[in-house]
């Protein structure tokens, strides 16, 4: 793992670097936040690079199912609170159960949508770049819309549980908000666990396999498209988790936010080199780090300079940081 | 080793074509269908219609400079708004923010948007184009919301959401009756349908050079141009570069006609999609299929505040009824969707396969 050592020195250099220009406690919490923002787009852009180095789709459709994610966890979210109340309620294990519920709503619903999506709209333009782009982006479009019909067309204020709202006080000194702490530990989990399935399962031997060849691996006896089924099902299903919990880091849901994420979510996948989860990884955490400290610096340049990240990187490694090049 | 005359094969079948060039009934269509927009002015009813007209030609020769780029070069760019934006910017500016506005200050405008447009598409080019082509529709994407987010912000010198409203000068202007006792508005008129004519007319020629040619080569098989001996980096470069300026060009004349320009109405993402509607109504690959685009999704767009106000009384009673009728875009994608499953070569481009199929069935030999 030779290579992974410039891009982490790289992130290390950037964590330490604002320090000489802003005071260290509003230096965490932009760590923080950075750090929060960069793992929930890391959880688009880890289902996004997934399915472009599997399957070679250039999904557009992935900020629709974001989107979505968010608004099913939202219902789902109302629904328990009205209920029961478990967001309101000062119990953490309440509290705790919303969310859990909240995003098996988000799961449930982006993932079967995920499947849909590939079993009728994706699957008979395997192979055509062009059409793939035009399709997903069609579907993008009635996602939306369809959003916009079901639960109006504008922004709507999410639920969130007492217990993630606020912030905790360390030792009366530094101030961390509560949500992003969250956010983080999810982020981590989700690559934990992408990492063990990917590198210790015999189904991410054989995902692996495909990213690297893949009908190397349809000689070897195995059906590749139940694979491409169940990573698409898989990248939406995180695409949808991170809309809910992009959601409930924002408190506010609209029907555009996954547009707007999904381009964020490229400039990752592009930085961390298509079709590697680590990548994606770093280049989330680079841009979420990125943004913030030049956000709270200088708030105009903030969208620049992701971009210029983003070309900095290509003119280096033209194929991103861990890409292949395939 | 050259033919009989003198002429190799592609010489001789180049000769028959530009012979035939002017018996083709498509020819006299598309003369007519200028000849139309032409007298358009003197017979039009009003204002509306005019507007319509013009914006149709100019959005028509925008789809065909798209389709140039992704129909006849193989790149998805998801930019293309932007060098119409930039066009369009610049010519607001260089005429409405440097003093009384002049044919020098309108000149100024046009040049340096090219510029401008032409040095970004190199620059985003040799980034993404390098590694990928898929690249380039990611990376135009994300320039594309950059470039909106800085017109937005960069108010001082756009504007803001607000944009910019520019005073044209000489005959451009709206009293000014002009050379042959025209108004403004008809030397504007003019003068863009003709900048529409004289783009399509250069189009024409870059997609049928040799130039064009190799484009066409490499969308239809990179690997084999590139075997050929092509560097398909350069000639991609090239294309998207030429398409972008020619939409930069089309953006000033947008400025020009609206004498108007902001965020929304020139750089956004909403009018990259209407012009991929465009270019997949009409026909990918087919250079005049925008024109057929253009005409229906601007017709439509016109005719459907109309329609939704019907929507609004016949499904009174009903609030998902009347959410759905109100969501024209949900039709759009919809029809986006099927159209790409069961039409990808869109109108003209079937009409074409259909003629062609018909003249092989009548001439079973050749």
């Amino acid at each position: 793992m030779r290579r992974a050592v410039p891009p982490l020195l790289g992130l290390l250099a950037l964590l330490l670097l604002p320090l000489l220009a802003i005071e260290p406690r509003a230096w965490l919490t932009l760590t923080v936040a950075g750090l929060a923002m960069g793992m929930l787009v890391f959880l688009v852009a880890a289902g996004l690079t997934l399915i472009f180095g599997l399957m070679d789709v250039l999904n557009f459709a992935h900020g629709a199912l974001f989107s979505w994610g968010a608004y099913a966890g939202f219902s789902v979210a109302l629904l328990v609170n009205g209920r029961w109340g478990w967001a309101d309620s000062p119990s953490v294990l309440a509290n705790a159960g919303l969310l859990l519920l909240a995003v098996a709503g988000a799961v449930v619903v982006s993932s079967a949508l995920g499947i849909v999506l590939e079993r009728v709209i994706v699957r008979p333009v395997y192979g055509q770049h062009l059409f793939q782009i035009l399709i997903t982006l069609g579907a993008t479009i009635v996602l939306e819309e369809l959003i916009r019909i079901a639960w109006g067309p504008n922004d709507q204020v999410m639920p969130v549980p007492v217990t993630f709202k606020g912030s905790w006080d360390v030792a009366d000194l530094v101030v961390v908000l509560r949500f992003p702490i969250i956010a983080i530990a999810l982020g981590a989990a989700v690559y934990a666990g992408m990492w063990w399935l990917l590198h210790r399962t015999r189904v991410g031997l054989i995902v692996r396999a495909g990213v690297e060849n893949n009908e190397m691996v349809q000689v070897m006896g195995h059906d590749i498209h139940r694979y491409f089924t169940a990573v698409f099902a898989a990248g939406s299903a995180l695409a949808g988790v991170g809309g809910l919990m992009w959601g409930m880091f924002n408190q506010s849901i609209r029907p555009a936010m996954g547009g707007e994420q999904l381009i964020f979510a490229f400039i990752v996948v592009i930085i961390g080199g298509l079709g590697s989860v680590t990548g994606s990884l770093i280049g989330a955490l680079l841009v979420g780090l990125s943004y913030n400290y030049v956000a709270y610096l200088v708030p105009k340049a903030a969208i620049g300079v992701t971009m210029a990240i983003m070309v900095l990187v290509l003119l280096v490694r033209p194929t991103g940081l861990y890409g292949t090049g395939k | 080793m050259s033919g009989a005359g003198g002429l190799t094969p592609v010489q001789a079948a180049r000769a028959a074509a530009r012979r035939r060039r002017w018996r083709e009934p498509t020819a006299l269509l598309r003369l007519g269908v200028l000849i139309a927009w032409a007298l358009l002015p003197a017979t039009a009813p009003s204002f509306q219609t005019l507007d319509l007209a013009l914006k149709i030609a100019l959005f028509a020769t925008l789809a065909a400079s798209y389709d140039v780029v992704i129909g006849y070069t193989g790149i998805v760019s998801f930019g293309h708004a932007m060098f119409f934006g930039f066009g369009a910017y610049a010519v607001a500016l260089a005429v409405g923010k440097l003093g009384a506005p002049t044919y020098g200050h309108l000149l100024l405008g046009f040049l340096v948007g090219i510029a401008i447009s032409a040095t970004v598409a190199l620059v985003i080019g040799a980034f993404s184009l390098r590694v990928k082509a898929l690249f380039f529709a990611m990376i135009t994407l994300a320039f594309a919301e950059f470039a909106l987010i800085l017109a937005v912000q960069w108010s001082p010198l756009t504007g803001g959401e607000d944009g910019l409203s520019p005073k044209l000068p000489g005959v451009f202007a709206a009293g000014a009756s002009g050379l042959v006792g025209l108004s403004g508005r008809l030397v504007t008129y003019y003068t863009v349908l003709a900048v529409c004519v004289g783009c399509f007319l250069v189009m024409r020629r870059f997609v049928h050079s040799p130039l064009g040619r190799t484009l066409q080569a490499i969308r239809d098989n990179e690997l084999r141009a590139e075997a050929l001996g092509y560097r398909t980096f350069v000639f991609q470069l090239v294309a998207s570069s030429f398409g972008s300026v020619v939409a930069t060009v089309l953006g000033g004349c947008y400025t020009l006609w609206v004498r108007y320009v902001n965020p929304e109405s020139a750089l956004g993402i909403p009018i990259m999609l209407d012009v991929l509607l465009m270019v997949i109504i009409g026909g990918i690959g087919t250079l005049y299929g925008g024109i057929v685009g253009a005409a229906v999704l601007l017709t439509a767009r016109t005719l459907l505040p109309n329609l939704r106000g019907l929507g609004a009384t016949v499904f009174a009673g009903s609030e998902i009824l009347q959410r759905l009728s109100e969501r024209w875009l949900l039709y759009f994608g919809i029809l986006f969707v099927l159209v790409v499953f069961f039409f990808p070569k869109g109108v003209l481009g079937t009409l074409r396969e259909v003629v062609a199929r018909r003249r092989r069935a009548a001439t079973p030999e050749a």
